[in-house]
């Protein structure tokens, strides 16, 4: 029983820090931009095919592609603010569906050109082999992965508390009139922040594609999770996605280890959500602004 | 008995009791037109193209699915990005009764109602509870969610193949005669549900949800019972998409929960909405025709490019017609009761 | 001269702030009440208490014999209470037409009436309040003082027998102002409801009302005739200042 919580509990801090770096972005655009930025499924999608496309398709090496597919995804990301969500910024049903519609898009291309059976791999190792914690073992790259999530959100914590950049960001989440009458200038604001919150999910998804699998389809699973960290830790609210993600993240462990059902993932992390919505609506946050 | 049609009224008088029923002058606006348009298109396609009845029924579905849709959005104010949930619901239940238990169709469309009705109820607290982009996203969540309970419970709802073998709506023996039959059924399926939310819109009932739409707590201090209109503007609606899951599963023969349940079919759905005018009634008709046909005509020329190229035309579509196709026609009125969603706590 | 509401040592609070500490007043039918006090002492959380939208937390509140104290707001409003807003919440992007029907349809309980009978009634009090040329204008379009009266043919139309009214004369030039109050005048002689008005601009108060009450941080300090509220050292020292109308 020692080594069920004991794994239980590696997990959830594995799972919890991946999640963070995964529901970040989604959170922040929440909170300044006031969006519902449906289409985050696409950034998933993106990183691991682009960079597979200019890696093996293009036969170029490891980390020119990898920039080359960050620059194109700051590219797509810029092209996405202007197209869709400046226009329609006050009609927000069509910038939701729009969104979708990227996504869906991104799917049926990585579907279309990369599929299942192309045995996509990207070789981001970046150490090999596991690690001995305990009684478990577990892949070092998560690890990793976990670690580096951390720091990057206490990086987005601190450019957001330190910065003037990140002061302007947290004002238009308070209060989007004022920030306007105090001369910020939201539009070039709001495009910054497409750009910046698409690092956290590349960071996450070149460090652990070796580690779980990679299919077309990834970018869902992974956007119903940001989304119920968002949701769970108040839409935009940087400590509550912290909490929150960690709170998924033992749920997740929780159904897989001590209870041996991976398969009910989703839907425990579902009713723990439904179950906060209950009692308390507003989510984790106890302000309604980034942090 | 006595038959009087004047220029804008028909008068039909049968011994001291008096019926009148008021036509629309204008021909463009007359609805009998259209509807007799409707009726002859699957009498001419089962003439001309019998290969193209299935197009048909699909346009007549999906239109009958944003129908209630619309009348959803509206009544409880917000949103509802899972439609398919209760396509789901319908459609397996018809499934697992007509194959485990035998039942036939008529006896497995009540079982679909009930299912509808006992789910709708369950989760309309959601429009009360959940704030508008709560709603959303919850509502986004549980079709897959449903998705993965199908895989999870793989042996009573076969999620990696799907149930076979549920028993046809019809059977005359011939198989275009069949489809044409079910062809007939869809579209009065649709213009059944289309009279119900026309005549509810149009009534005082439809002046309270565009007040909730508003402002909930003014409408409420006004002596509207919000909380009702909630509930009976979710439930009747889900019911009323359940129904389309068991004339899907039926009309099929089988039902299998990737093929309804995922954000593909959503978004479909959401599109024959937009693309029809948003809630406009008679603009989802056009919407779903116009989706199925655009589909059709995409994978007949592109093949297997048409999976990438569909989405993205309907991107353009989206990001180019304010108002959808229906739009163009429409002079702007201005009376529009859609709610409008903020990332709001 | 029955008393049509009484309001029995009601609290409320919000987190830590005692926004109403233990009020008891109420009205008599027929008459006005003035409700007055400095911005911040509770007046239209009272007010939204006895309407419904928030529940307090402790006293009574009875309306013509029914308790009402735990009452939905809806439930309220259909046995005969309503309020206008001091900030007008019109329905945006309803006409004024369409707003006012709302409330005739729903505000009472009347068996037999289709939208179009309610559209008859509706003109009829839009026309009470002069807004008969602007029923066809959207809730977003019409200028403050034309709100106000929208706000007034809201409430009316519920045929109600106790209004709030919530700072009618707030952000009005003397004219429309004094139109504001002879409306409420008329509406009061024509279809006999009780008023609760909450107002600063003191002339028009103390005139207007047979009796007032005044509240200071959540406390009523003050009840009774004008003159004697107005003469009071404590209401002089904590609202009125010394040099009072």
């Amino acid at each position: 029983m020692f080594e069920t919580i004991e794994i239980t509990l590696i997990y959830t801090f594995l799972l919890g820090s991946l999640y963070l770096l995964v529901s970040l972005g989604f959170s922040l655009i929440c909170g300044v931009l006031r969006i519902f930025h449906l289409g985050y499924a696409y950034i998933f999608v993106a990183t691991i095919y682009l960079t597979w496309m200019f890696f093996h398709t293009l036969n170029l090496p490891l980390w020119p592609s990898i920039l080359l597919m960050v620059v194109l995804q700051a590219a797509i990301a810029i092209g996405l603010y202007y197209g869709i969500i400046a226009k329609y910024l006050k009609q927000e049903e069509k910038i939701i569906t729009g969104l979708l519609l990227v996504a869906i898009i991104a799917n049926a291309a990585a579907n279309k050109w990369y599929p299942i059976q192309s045995a996509v791999n990207l070789p981001t190792t970046i150490i090999d082999g596991t690690l001995n914690v305990g009684s478990t073992t577990v892949p070092i790259q998560m690890v990793l992965a976990a670690i580096t999530g951390i720091v990057v959100t206490a990086l987005f914590v601190l450019f957001f508390l330190k910065t003037k950049t990140g002061l302007a960001a947290r004002a238009i989440s308070y209060d989007i009139n004022s920030a306007k009458m105090m001369g910020i200038q939201v539009e070039q604001l709001y495009m910054f922040i497409m750009v910046i919150v698409v690092i956290p999910v590349i960071i996450a998804m070149l460090m652990i594609a070796p580690v779980l699998a990679v299919n077309p389809d990834m970018g869902w699973g992974y956007m119903t999770t940001a989304i119920l960290v968002s949701v769970m830790g108040g839409l935009g609210n940087i400590r509550g996605t912290i909490i929150a993600s960690y709170i998924i993240g033992f749920a997740h462990s929780f159904v897989s280890f001590p209870l041996g059902e991976p398969r009910l993932m989703n839907l425990a992390a579902l009713i723990v959500v439904i179950i906060m919505l209950i009692v308390r609506p507003q989510g984790i946050a106890k302000t309604e602004s980034l942090w | 008995m006595e038959l009087e049609i004047k220029r804008e009224k028909l008068v039909l008088r049968v011994g001291t009791q008096k019926y009148e029923w008021h036509i629309e002058p204008r021909y463009w606006r007359n609805p009998f037109i259209y509807v007799g348009i409707l009726i002859l298109v699957p009498i001419a396609v089962y003439f001309l193209y019998p290969q193209w009845l299935p197009t048909v029924i699909d346009a007549n579905l999906l239109a009958a699915i944003a129908i209630p849709l619309g009348w959803m959005t509206i009544g409880t104010g917000r949103m509802n990005f899972g439609p398919q949930f209760y396509i789901g619901v319908g459609g397996f239940t018809a499934a697992l009764c007509s194959i485990n238990l035998g039942w036939p169709p008529f006896v497995t469309l009540l079982m679909a109602i009930l299912a509808g009705l006992i789910f709708g109820l369950l989760m309309s607290p959601l429009s009360i509870i959940a704030g508008g982009l709560y709603y959303t996203l919850l509502t986004l969540l549980f079709p897959l969610v449903f998705l993965e309970i199908t895989f999870i419970y793989t042996d009573l709802f076969k999620g990696d193949t799907g149930l076979f073998g549920i028993a046809q709506m019809v059977n005359v023996g011939h198989f275009t005669v069949n489809q044409f039959l079910i062809c007939l059924m869809s579209l009065f399926m649709m213009l059944l549900y289309m009279f119900i939310v026309d005549k509810i819109m149009r009534s005082k009932f439809a002046a309270s949800m565009a007040a909730i739409n508003d402002d909930e707590e003014v409408a409420e201090a006004m002596g509207v019972n919000v909380k009702k209109i909630k509930i009976i503007s979710f439930t009747i609606p889900a019911v009323m998409i359940a129904v389309i899951g068991w004339f899907y599963a039926h009309y099929y023969g089988t039902f299998s929960g990737v093929t309804y349940l995922p954000l593909a079919f959503m978004v479909k759905v959401l599109l024959v909405s937009m693309i029809g005018g948003r809630v406009q009634i008679y603009g989802n008709v056009i919407g779903g025709y116009f989706i199925v046909i655009l589909e059709l005509f995409l994978s007949s020329v592109l093949g297997e490019y048409s999976q990438v190229v569909f989405p993205i035309i309907l991107l353009i579509l989206l990001l180019t017609l304010p108002e959808g196709l229906f739009g163009l026609y429409r002079k702007r009125r201005y009376r529009e009761y859609l709610p409008t969603l903020h990332v709001r706590r | 001269m029955t008393e049509i509401l009484k309001i029995d040592s009601v609290s409320k609070h919000f987190g830590g702030l005692m926004a109403i500490n233990d009020v008891s007043f109420s009205i008599i039918e027929g008459e006005t009440l003035g409700l007055m006090g400095p911005n911040g002492a509770g007046k239209t959380t009272l007010v939204n208490m006895i309407t419904g939208k928030y529940l307090a937390d402790s006293g009574n509140i009875q309306f013509m014999g029914h308790d009402i104290t735990r009452m939905p707001a809806y439930r309220r409003c259909k046995l005969g209470i309503s309020r206008t807003y001091q900030i007008p919440r019109p329905f945006p992007e309803l006409t004024a037409l369409m707003s006012v029907v709302v409330s005739a349809l729903y505000g009472k309980d009347r068996a037999n009436q289709s939208l179009e009978d309610a559209a008859t009634e509706a003109t009829h009090y839009l026309e009470f309040c002069g807004l008969f040329s602007k029923r066809n204008v959207l809730g977003k379009d019409l200028t403050l003082y034309e709100l106000r009266g929208l706000e007034l043919a809201r409430a009316l139309a519920t045929t109600p027998k106790l209004i709030f009214v919530d700072e009618v004369m707030a952000g009005l030039n003397p004219d429309e102002a004094y139109k504001a109050v002879r409306l409420l005048e008329r509406a009061k002689e024509e279809f006999g409801v009780t008023i609760l008005w909450i107002e600063h601009v003191m002339a028009a108060l103390m005139q207007a009302a047979q009796r007032v009450v005044v509240l200071h941080y959540g406390q009523k300090i003050c009840e009774g005739l004008p003159q004697d509220v107005a003469n009071d050292p404590y209401v002089i020292e904590c609202y009125l200042g010394s040099c009072h109308v």
